[in-house]
């Protein structure tokens, strides 16, 4: 018996987005499914054809532009409709803003058992099993979701991106729903892309660069600004270069400077002190890069690379650049 | 049996006050220990909240709570400074003459107006030539038809010169001793009334302290709290009533000493391993631990006695005395966890003894503590 | 203006994290559980609102088990909300967000709501799911992910910006609205000692939700895990420095899945 899935896909600019990518990857693992996407919105047609070069053999388009400025609530009852005639087992949609609001309102339109944030995803006797981190990724939880019907929002990049494997796609139109006026009474009147001028700063990043004393001279500092820069990343440094003067002591890591917590930190040219430890420590993955191979923070990093720091930063921000095709 | 758990009242009003002292105090702390800074930013945040006035009566504006729930606080708050606590409940013992010695229209006509806003008070009692000898005081008090006249000096007084209020103890006939001493509400626009300046302190340096003068300050007759001679008695059931909260800030300081030095042992690491695991150490945080479980719990007991009405100067006494005590051992272990780093001003340690040292003088020294102590205690086998 | 605000207690910030002795979720053995993140923000731009519109009222809601929900509730009161329902969940639930969403339609469906206003997520697990099926049950307009939000009385309208990861949408909305709150560039305002002991005394209204079907989709906790502790770094051998950032990078995003 083979159970549906269905895939809420996103696009841009007629161009599938990597998440939803993501979520068709997810879709494809569970046994023994068969495919179904649903798109919305005025590239819908578009971008519907994309679900083909990933194996997804069919997809319901509701190719309406006024959906673009209207409220995802606007989407609920065609997608509902198809939910009622599709009967799939599973929905999973890339855990994006969009992407977990819609699966928020679809749950309650059609009793689903979902979870957000999703890392991990195996099909049980029962139900489906989801891994996902919680308090801040401090911790993470294992939920079995049982239900005639279970929704799936991903989080975003914890899932490889799924291989190519194109197929015919066809693209019909989704059953036709009413919606309600109260969801069409809100309006978007703009929308701006989000300009990436300075970095984040040092306590709400996702990634931080430090740099230490290993970097020699504030002369230097700058391929650890390049690093982060490449990476979308803060800047720090350890007492050593604040004391020194060659960096603002607002950029200081440790007990008497500031404490982050991070989903990755990268130290570079830091012996790894206790009082630089203690402003990192609780940071989810931590690389250290340092000449010396008995320096105390390879004992409280993840994974380590002993070399010449000077080598090492510029082909990693090199080879950052290069996957991310910037 | 007393149940020793906290009702969810006395939670909100501790959480009330640890949020306080974490978000506004303690990022301040040391800067105004390093600088003798009077952070009045802060000390107006607490009034906004509440957290001043503690022992007045709502009815006159005041947050109306018992010892117990002001010790509460008081730990809170003194865990982030000492200092600036002493400042912020410099006030309830100021405020507490007139509440025990006041008539009601006297209660209403000072402590309504205080009360309504931001406003600090001062309590003068000590002076140059007796602390502990407080029944030997020498401001004279003159009567002359419808006022007095005060003429004398007090000195260490905290918050003299922020303070809108003085309540002041003065002698209307030195021959009498103790029995002449008497009590007056002066406010601070009171002609003849000079603060000095701020004194350059080993510790709790967000506070103030100063000397203040009265130089012929006239005093009307209306402002006297309760007759002639009962000053005296007046004083020493105020610091009945404001010894138990001391107790409290000490072990505030304690705790915050224990809570430094536990966290560092455990980080620290020599010969191989945390010194938390060297026996060494562990010794020390065991005593220290204990020293803070039972400051605490004198403190609580003293409140909880006084709270249900007793005068409770034997339990009060054991509280302050001991608790200060206390906070004074466990500053100096935290700083001999530390080892060198905590000699370093960089380092939050060495401040807590200092602050600790002076709750051993204040509020009545320990020696005097001992004394009543062992006057109360003989009194039982009398 | 009749604001609904939604929250939920919370493990506060530095509790200690410990899995139960069955393993499955966080063990709630000396938790304080408070009103944070998010779900303050909420709570102090619902008083902005009722402040900013005279004739204004805030009603805070919260679906949890006994005894920390009427706390949390208490704690909302003291900051000024006009009143406060308990929606009683069993002890011990840690349920899917439909079926919270359920449970707090049956308190908030019957009452007057110009603006529902959740946190965007909550502090503990994080879903930012409910907001939506609520908004979903209850027929309203949603929005999560918002930040700046106002109201124009003029036009009658709301007025908020929502935060995509492509960038930021403006909207214009009319009452009624459900929004989830991420930034509200709003400072929450601490209660007060006199008001934390008034509302020791307010009355706080409970309801009883329907229970579901047997049959209904659940979200079963079945692990609650820590990190392993850190045991040393694995080292990236390589030969150039180009090898070692080729792994490194493969690492991150494939084992560590930091970065895409």
């Amino acid at each position: 018996m083979t159970l549906t899935v269905l895939i809420l896909g996103e696009a841009t600019n007629g161009r599938l987005a990597g998440t939803s990518v993501e979520a068709i990857g997810v879709a494809r693992a569970l046994p023994g499914t068969t495919l179904v996407g649903f798109l919305a919105g005025s590239t819908a047609r578009a971008a519907a054809a994309e679900f083909g070069r990933f194996g997804v053999a069919r997809v319901y388009a509701v190719d309406d532009p006024d959906l673009d400025a209207a409220p995802l609530a606007a989407r609920v009852p065609s997608l509902k409709a198809v939910v009622e005639k599709e009967a799939p087992s599973v929905v999973v949609v890339g855990g994006t803003t969009n992407g977990r609001e819609l699966l928020a309102r679809l749950a309650a339109a059609a009793d689903l058992a979902v979870a957000s944030g999703v890392t991990e995803v195996s099909d049980v006797a029962g139900g489906v099993r989801v891994r996902r981190p919680i308090f801040g990724g401090r911790a993470t939880e294992t939920r079995l979701l049982t239900g005639p019907r279970v929704g799936i929002a991903t989080r975003p990049h914890a899932f490889p991106a799924a291989a190519e494997s194109p197929t015919t796609c066809a693209v019909e139109p989704a059953p036709t729903a009413d919606i309600p006026p109260a969801r069409l009474a809100p309006k978007r009147i703009g929308v701006t892309a989000t300009a990436s001028t300075a970095g984040p700063g040092l306590t709400d990043a996702t990634i931080v660069v430090s740099g230490g004393r290993g970097v020699r001279s504030p002369e230097n500092f700058h391929i650890i600004e390049e690093l982060a820069a490449s990476l979308g990343a803060a800047v720090g440094a350890s007492r050593a270069v604040t004391d020194a003067g060659w960096r603002p002591t607002s950029l200081q890591v440790g007990q008497t400077g500031r404490a982050v917590s991070p989903q990755l930190y990268i130290a570079v040219g830091i012996s790894g002190a206790i009082q630089h430890i203690v402003g990192m420590i609780s940071s989810r993955v931590i690389v250290a890069i340092n000449s010396d191979a008995s320096a105390p923070i390879f004992r409280v990093a993840d994974y380590g690379i002993v070399g010449d720091l000077f080598q090492i930063v510029p082909a990693l921000t090199a080879e950052i650049r290069r996957v991310r095709g910037a | 049996m007393p149940d020793f758990s906290l009702t969810p009242d006395q939670e909100s009003l501790r959480d009330l006050a640890r949020k306080f002292a974490r978000t506004e105090m303690a990022p301040h702390a040391a800067e105004c220990d390093r600088t003798a800074r009077f952070p009045e930013e802060i000390y107006r945040k607490a009034f906004d909240l509440g957290l001043m006035n503690l022992n007045v009566p709502s009815d006159y504006g005041g947050s109306g709570l018992g010892v117990l729930d002001q010790c509460l606080i008081v730990e809170e708050l003194a865990h982030a400074c000492g200092g600036m606590t002493t400042s912020v409940i410099a006030n309830c013992l100021a405020l507490e003459p007139i509440l025990l010695g006041g008539t009601p229209e006297q209660k209403h006509r000072f402590l309504t107006p205080f009360c309504s806003q931001y406003n600090l008070a001062s309590f003068c009692l000590t002076e140059p030539s007796g602390g502990s000898d407080a029944g030997g005081l020498k401001t004279r008090a003159r009567l002359e038809g419808d006022h007095y006249v005060l003429d004398g000096e007090k000195c260490f007084i905290t918050n003299a010169p922020h303070a809108s209020l003085y309540t002041v103890f003065a002698t209307v006939d030195p021959a009498k001793g103790h029995r002449a001493i008497t009590a007056f509400v002066v406010p601070r626009s009171t002609k003849g009334v000079a603060p000095g300046k701020d004194e350059d302190k080993m510790g709790h340096r967000a506070s103030s302290t100063s000397t203040v003068r009265f130089e012929g300050a006239e005093v009307p007759v209306a402002d006297r709290l309760g007759q002639e001679g009962e000053g005296f008695s007046i004083a020493m059931r105020t610091l009945d009533q404001t010894r138990t909260p001391i107790g409290a800030l000490a072990t505030g300081i304690a705790q915050a000493a224990l809570d430094h030095a536990a966290g560092y042992a455990l980080k620290r690491q020599t010969f191989g391993k945390p010194i938390a695991e060297h026996q060494a150490i562990q010794i020390k945080l065991a005593n220290m631990a204990q020293a803070v479980h039972a400051a605490r719990l004198l403190t609580w007991h003293a409140a909880w006695s006084i709270d249900r009405g007793a005068k409770g100067t034997l339990e009060s006494s054991i509280a302050k005395c001991f608790a200060s005590d206390a906070a004074l051992h466990v500053a100096d272990e935290a700083i001999q966890t530390f080892g060198g780093y905590g000699y370093m001003k960089e380092y939050p340690v060495e401040k807590l003894l200092r602050d600790a040292k002076l709750t051993q003088i204040y509020e009545g020294a320990n020696e005097i503590q001992r004394t009543v102590i062992a006057r109360e205690l003989l009194r039982q086998y009398a | 203006m009749e604001i609904v605000v939604c929250v939920k207690p919370v493990p506060d910030a530095e509790t200690r994290l410990r899995a139960s002795p069955d393993g499955t979720v966080l063990d709630p053995e000396s938790v304080k559980f408070v009103l944070a993140g998010y779900d303050e923000s909420a709570v102090e731009q619902a008083l902005l609102l009722k402040e900013a519109v005279p004739g204004s009222r805030v009603h805070v809601v919260s679906y949890g088990p006994a005894p920390y929900t009427e706390e949390v509730l208490r704690q909302a009161i003291a900051l000024g909300c006009d009143q406060a329902t308990w929606v009683e969940a069993p002890p011990g639930a840690s349920p899917d967000p439909v079926t919270v969403a359920h449970a707090l339609a049956a308190a908030i469906g019957p009452v007057p709501h110009d603006l529902l206003l959740c946190g965007k997520q909550a502090g503990d697990d994080e879903g930012g799911m409910v907001g939506g099926a609520l908004a979903e049950l209850l027929g309203l307009p949603d929005f999560g992910c918002v930040v700046d939000l106002r109201w124009d009385a003029a036009a009658s309208r709301f007025r908020f910006q929502r935060a995509t990861e492509g960038g930021q949408e403006s909207w214009e909305a009319p009452a009624p609205l459900a929004i989830g709150l991420q930034q509200a560039w709003n400072d929450p305002r601490t209660a007060k000692l006199p008001a934390i002991l008034k509302s020791r005394k307010a009355a706080i209204s409970k309801v009883t939700p329907p229970a579901r079907s047997a049959d209904a989709p659940k979200s079963v906790p079945q692990k609650f895990e820590l990190p392993p502790p850190r045991t040393g770094a694995k080292m990236i051998e390589y030969k150039t420095p180009e090898e070692a950032a080729q792994k490194l990078v493969r690492i991150l995003r494939e084992e560590a899945k930091v970065f895409p």
